[in-house]
């Protein structure tokens, strides 16, 4: 295995040692670049309750190029599609190497609780969410209940 | 015939006198012949010219005595000789005046018989008139033994000669085979084969022939010189059937002729009695035979003891020590010196020898293989009958090709000739003898434990077997473990010779006469052996006498050859023999001898001490290794260098306690050398009164990475070969580096013979080798090596099928890089100017003369592509091509091209607007303090030193090599992008970065613009590299590259500026270290340190070879090397036992540089090995080509 930049064990030093309430990340056994993530939905958005898993992967060029991260809970979002791909700036044009993991995260559990639908990635639940936006909430609920609850 | 027999008889019984004188002019002859070399010379020389007189002068006019005397040899030249200076000859003169076609045998009896008589002539004369004068050519003919210009002792031919003198024939027809009783001298015949014959009748028969009734093979006229029957090239010029008759015996006339192949094998081996020819009517159509009918014989062909007794003499003789002053007496390979049989002496053994091929050819007696030897031997022990197959496989040839291709071109038979493969290159051949010997007795070799008292360590199973062998070289069997099926050395065959075995006898005769066996013991013998190279035969196994004890330990890089050594210099530290005889000790002469015996007898007999010879940079390693692995305390080793010994001779052989190893190097032994053998016009006198290496005879020499002697003309070479010792040791991973005959200086510092005479090894390898035989070259070079040399590889497995030595795996990743712009701008340059260079030479077809100026030319672009720097260094050390300053442009040029370089990347900042960008940003950090446990936010890093920070506009702190990469990062990823501060998102740009300058003597802060002075390529990688590296796993020894010791100054440097002193430490080792100096860095750098990173710069020349540094498991290879095997063998630096980890070899390239072309080259290289270029012209080619390829 490639070595490790000393900035990555770093971080996950700190993820372990400092964790962010809500939010957990591990690193796999097998590529310490690979994480595991899990994110609670925030309280008083319709992902309250809900427990959402997460890939993250650390590509080569780290810190150089953003994270790549993923839902991999299915998700009613109007900025996250089916395949669990997240539209959010700081992962891709406002990355920045002084941004890490952990303020990534912190970025994807903040657009839990403010979905931005002008800005969609998943068109069909944007255009609800602006139609009916309660109806989208009490959607995104429902699947909350359905998928990202455990049993 | 009868009065011949007569005299024979009248000789022997009337003149016991005459024995004597012949007993007497064997004794002369005898001392004769152990004259030193330089008499014989001065015999020989008459003697040739004399040959040439004989054939227009008339001093001997008679052709046949001119064969014989050409034929004879030594004691005929003696003769010779004497008829034109002695009482003798003018007795010869006398006769052959009178007696034109008399044998010169017969003179000397005649001379000998009345010499003292008052008229030795006349008496003489009366004599031979009355008693022998014959009408019959062929009837005079004497037992003549063709002369094998090698082995054949002349001493023995003397005896045989006179043997048949005295002999009582009783036969007319010594050829007959029912008659064999003849001469004593043929002890016994055994068949060979028989062979069909087509004959055709030359003389109308009066009869139908009778079935069975017998033929004798008669040569018509015996007498034809063997000028007449072949040509100067040794081409045949006549018809052989015209001079080989069939004659029946009954009516003793002749009957007819055998066809031309089969007189071209029985007309040379007529006379000689060696092999007899038996010739049994089988068929003539049972009618009378006219001129021209066929009729078919059968010919029954017969070995007699005469072609073997020879080599029965030449075995036990060669054992004795005789065989030295032998070969210093007679010329002993003269026939090999020259391809050009020009002497008729040559060409008669040449046409016997072809003759004997072809006979055996015909006969199809092949040479067994080694299994069928065993088979034979199993089924001959189990008493079973076994049939011969009676059908012999006519296409079967290929035993015989091989044999046929063996001897020198031989435009009188059609021999089969090779396919040539072309393309045999040097990686074939290693594989080649590796898989011929080396695996076979891997498996076999029992393995020895050294006993621990001696050695410390624990040998793997392979150096045990290794030791094992090194010990049975050494005839140390008692120490060697023993298995069962151990034969002693010696019953390795020569390897020019073949076995083969008797065949069961068919002959015509075999039925009618059941007790025709003379000798019946011969007839227990299954096998007999010949060497069909120089036409010698022999009952008993040829056994190879090498002469000196030790070999060629050649066991891949990193097996282990040191330990090896050692274990068996400490498991015979000194000569056992030697023991004993203690009390007369110094100057007991040795029993084995090295070439020039009478110098080294005299020298002192080092019997404890074994003296190692290494490369300088290897010294102390040796020592260590050795001091690591000795056990016992009683013995110890020496260093000898930088004249610590005063006199060497002493300290050996008058000290109670002599060192059991000294250690020396090659530059010691050359300069002792050049000492003594280069001033002093006595040098023996000097080797005397000396007291170095020079004065003493060893027990034993090793050289380690023996390769370095691999060119005999070099003073090195030339010197190690003039050590004395016992035994000889040569360790090398690579016993070949360029050239086939890289093998002979081994083979010669060996004293291996035969093949350490340079025209045995020419005639037999070399010219082979470049007529592109090298199916025939190799096998020769196989069958030499076999028994003196050990090679396991790496890949190689055990007995189990396992491994011999698991590695860590090694992975080499070839790094390409891009120039900086500063070198791109000067490369261009320089690239131009090449070109140029090359162009007009190509056009003008004079680039090789321009050769060194173009190497100049190369020189300078590979030193662009490490560093612009190096353009003005001046390093001896670097390459050997002279500095041809106007090639290069101006030192002014390159300094305009430098700073346009550094400039062409940004606009300059206006002053104004740094400095206001200065003083805000002194502002934000006043003190040092304020600079204190800043982050850099890229890297994570707490705490930047402040001489590695960058500041942008913005003032956030960042790393020198994180904000770099970052905007570099950025700019790669789109060119017009605006790149943005990482924290703050402001606006960035290269040319507005700061760096702070704190002066620790003032306290004082200041903060500076920062330069941009953008690292060369290389470095700046191997800065990232080794950061990296420090950041994954710190405490790392690692290992960087370089064949320009000059560039290694500024690695050095660079390096001391990217990493603080508490960070990493820097070793640097190069030739210019003194010997204390490389140790002590070698220490310093293997000794673990988890808190410093240890970079070791190694120049690839002085520590390519030889050094283990195996706590290092990454290295760096800064720029390539012409030859991939220097590459190599400097990885194995740290790829060899030892290893625990994972090696990675990083090959930093500059993309599309000459570096990249040079790799290509690298690859041609391996795949077709320095072998092919063994022809001038084609190297030539092959350089213009090179050249091509760098600049197309």
């Amino acid at each position: 295995m490639a070595s490790l930049p000393k900035r990555i064990i770093k971080e996950t030093e700190r993820l372990v040692s400092d964790p962010v309430p809500g939010i957990t990340a591990e690193p796999h056994d097998d590529n310490l670049r690979y994480f595991e993530v899990t994110i609670e939905g925030p309280a008083g958005s319709p992902y309250e309750n809900g427990i959402f898993q997460l890939e993250l992967y650390l590509p080569d060029d780290y810190p150089m190029e953003a994270p790549k991260v993923r839902f991999l809970t299915k998700i009613y979002h109007p900025n996250i599609d089916r395949l669990g791909r997240i539209c959010l700036d700081v992962l891709k044009t406002n990355w920045s190497p002084a941004l890490q993991i952990r303020t990534v995260l912190l970025s994807i559990q903040a657009l839990l609780a403010s979905p931005n639908p002008n800005d969609p990635l998943a068109n069909d639940v944007a255009e609800d969410w602006i139609k009916n936006e309660e109806g989208a909430k009490n959607k995104a609920r429902e699947w909350t209940q359905l998928y990202a609850t455990k049993k | 015939m009868t009065e011949k027999k007569r005299f024979f008889k009248d000789e022997l019984e009337s003149s016991i006198e005459t024995t004597k004188s012949f007993n007497t002019s064997f004794e002369n002859s005898k001392s004769f012949l152990f004259n030193p070399t330089q008499d014989n010379i001065d015999i020989a020389d008459p003697n040739d010219n004399n040959d040439d007189d004989g054939d227009v002068g008339n001093d001997i006019n008679n052709p046949e005595a001119s064969i014989n005397i050409e034929s004879e040899s030594d004691d005929d030249i003696e003769i010779i000789e004497e008829s034109q200076i002695s009482p003798k000859g003018t007795f010869t003169n006398g006769i052959i005046d009178v007696v034109p076609d008399i044998d010169d045998k017969m003179i000397s009896q005649l001379y000998n018989k009345y010499k003292d008589t008052q008229d030795p002539l006349s008496s003489a004369l009366s004599y031979y008139f009355e008693n022998c004068q014959s009408t019959d050519g062929n009837s005079q003919k004497i037992t003549y033994i063709p002369s094998s210009p090698i082995k054949i002792s002349p001493l023995k031919r003397k005896h045989t000669t006179i043997a048949s003198f005295i002999s009582e024939p009783h036969h007319t027809t010594p050829t007959i085979p029912s008659q064999k009783k003849v001469k004593k001298s043929i002890m016994w015949e055994r068949f060979i084969g028989a062979l069909q014959v087509t004959a055709m009748a030359t003389r109308p028969a009066m009869k139908p022939l009778k079935y069975g009734s017998k033929f004798k093979l008669v040569k018509q006229q015996s007498d034809i010189p063997t000028s007449k029957l072949y040509d100067t090239k040794g081409r045949q010029k006549k018809m052989m059937s015209s001079y080989v008759k069939i004659f029946d015996i009954q009516l003793n006339r002749e009957i007819g002729k055998v066809p031309e192949d089969i007189a071209r094998i029985i007309y040379p081996l007529l006379d000689t009695d060696e092999v007899i020819f038996d010739a049994t009517l089988v068929f003539c159509d049972d009618r009378r035979l006219s001129i021209g009918d066929s009729f078919i014989l059968e010919l029954d062909c017969y070995l007699t003891s005469i072609l073997f007794q020879d080599e029965i003499e030449l075995l036990s003789s060669q054992s004795s020590q005789n065989l030295n002053n032998y070969n210093n007496n007679k010329p002993l390979h003269q026939s090999f010196k020259s391809n050009t049989p020009d002497k008729v002496e040559d060409m008669e053994s040449k046409s016997r020898r072809v003759a004997l091929i072809t006979l055996f050819k015909k006969l199809r007696v092949r040479p067994l293989q080694k299994h069928e030897e065993e088979l034979i031997k199993t089924q001959q022990s189990e008493n079973v009958v076994q049939e011969e197959e009676d059908v012999i496989d006519v296409d079967d040839d290929e035993g015989f090709g091989e044999i046929m291709s063996e001897t020198y071109e031989n435009p009188e038979i059609d021999s089969p000739k090779y396919d040539t493969e072309e393309s045999m290159n040097l990686n074939q051949l290693q594989t080649f003898y590796n898989s011929a010997q080396s695996y076979e007795t891997l498996k076999n070799l029992p393995e020895t434990n050294p006993p621990s008292e001696l050695v410390k360590m624990t040998l793997r199973p392979y150096q045990k077997q290794g030791l094992t062998w090194m010990l049975r070289r050494e005839h140390e069997y008692d120490k060697a473990a023993q298995c069962e099926d151990f034969e002693v050395d010696g019953d390795m065959m020569n390897p020019l010779w073949n076995q083969f075995k008797w065949p069961k006898n068919r002959s015509w005769n075999v039925n009618k006469l059941k007790e025709k066996s003379i000798d019946t013991s011969i007839n227990n013998e299954l096998f007999f052996y010949a060497n069909l190279h120089t036409g010698d035969f022999s009952i008993e196994k040829p056994i190879l006498k090498t002469m000196i004890k030790g070999g060629i330990l050649s066991d891949e890089m990193g097996l282990g050859k040191t330990i090896s050594a050692l274990s068996l210099v400490l498991m015979a530290p000194s000569d056992s023999s030697q023991a004993e005889k203690k009390l007369f000790k110094t100057d007991t002469e040795d029993e084995i001898n090295t070439e020039s015996p009478n110098l080294t007898s005299r020298k002192p007999y080092a019997s404890k001490t074994t003296l190692i010879i290494v490369p300088m940079s290897l010294l102390n390693q040796w020592n260590s290794e050795f001091n690591a692995i000795n056990n016992c305390s009683k013995y110890k080793s020496e260093i000898y260098y930088g004249g610590n010994v005063s006199s060497l001779k002493t300290l050996l052989t008058k000290t109670k306690k002599p060192p059991t190893v000294i250690l020396t190097t090659y530059g010691i032994v050359q300069n002792e050398w050049s000492k003594l053998f280069r001033e002093g016009g006595n040098s023996n006198e000097a080797v005397m009164s000396s007291s170095g290496l020079f004065s003493l005879e060893f027990y034993r020499i090793i050289i380690d990475e023996g390769h370095t002697i691999r060119n005999r003309s070099t003073i090195t070479s030339k010197s190690v070969m003039d050590l004395s010792s016992k035994c000889k040791w040569i360790l090398t991973g690579t016993p070949i580096i360029n050239r086939l005959d890289d093998l002979f200086s081994m083979v010669k510092f060996l004293k291996l013979e035969p093949w350490c005479n340079v025209s045995y090894w020419k005639t037999f390898v070399s010219n082979p080798f470049e007529n592109k035989e090298f199916k025939q070259a190799f096998d020769v070079v196989n069958s030499i090596m076999r028994p003196v040399l050990l090679r396991r590889t790496k890949q190689m497995k055990n007995a189990d099928g396992e491994p011999l030595v698991e590695l860590p795996p090694k992975e080499v990743v070839i790094k390409k890089l891009k120039l900086n712009k500063t070198q791109e701008a000067i490369y261009k340059y320089f690239l131009d100017i090449a070109e140029n260079s090359v162009r007009t030479g190509l056009a003008r077809g004079d680039l090789l003369k321009k050769y060194s100026t173009i190497l100049v030319h190369i020189l300078r672009l590979r030193q662009i592509c490490c560093d612009v720097e190096l353009l003005g260094t001046l390093d001896d050390n670097d390459e050997d091509i002279s500095r041809n300053s106007q090639v290069f442009a101006s030192n002014s040029e390159i300094k305009r091209l430098i700073d346009n370089g550094r400039n062409a990347s940004d606009e300059e900042l206006n002053d104004t607007e740094k400095e206001s960008i200065i003083s805000i940003l002194q502002e934000k950090y006043p003190t040092i303090d304020s600079l204190k446990k800043q982050e850099c936010s890229i890297c994570t890093t707490e705490d930047i030193e402040v001489d590695k920070m960058l500041l942008p506009v913005c003032g956030h702190t960042f790393c020198e090599s994180c904000l770099t990469e970052y905007i570099d990062y950025q700019k790669d990823k789109d060119k017009d992008a605006e790149i943005k501060c990482p924290l703050c998102r402001s606006t960035i740009a290269r040319n507005k970065l700061f760096t702070p300058l704190y002066d620790k003597t003032n306290d004082t802060l200041s903060i500076v613009h920062y330069k941009d002075v953008v690292k060369p390529a290389k470095l700046a990688a191997l800065v990232d590299n080794l950061q990296q590296l420090e950041d994954s796993s710190s405490g790392e020894q690692v290992i960087v590259f370089s064949q320009f010791s000059s560039y290694l100054d500024i690695l050095e440097k660079g390096l001391r500026e990217a990493f603080p002193s508490d960070k990493a430490k820097i070793y640097k080792f190069d030739g210019r270290l003194s010997l204390k100096e490389r140790s002590t860095v070698l220490k310093e750098f293997q000794e673990k340190d988890l808190s410093k990173q240890k970079i070791l710069l190694l120049s690839l020349k002085a520590g390519g070879v030889g050094l283990n540094l195996t706590c290092a498991s990454y290295a760096y290879m800064m720029d390539p090397w012409w030859s991939p095997s220097m590459e190599d063998q400097a990885i194995d630096r740290i790829h060899r036992i030892g290893q625990t980890n994972n090696v990675k070899v990083l090959r930093f390239i500059i993309e599309g540089s000459i570096e990249e072309k040079m790799l290509r080259i690298q690859e041609r290289k391996r795949t077709i090995g320095e072998a092919m270029e063994a022809d001038q012209e084609e190297r030539r080619k092959r350089r213009i080509e090179e050249i091509k390829t760098l600049f197309e």
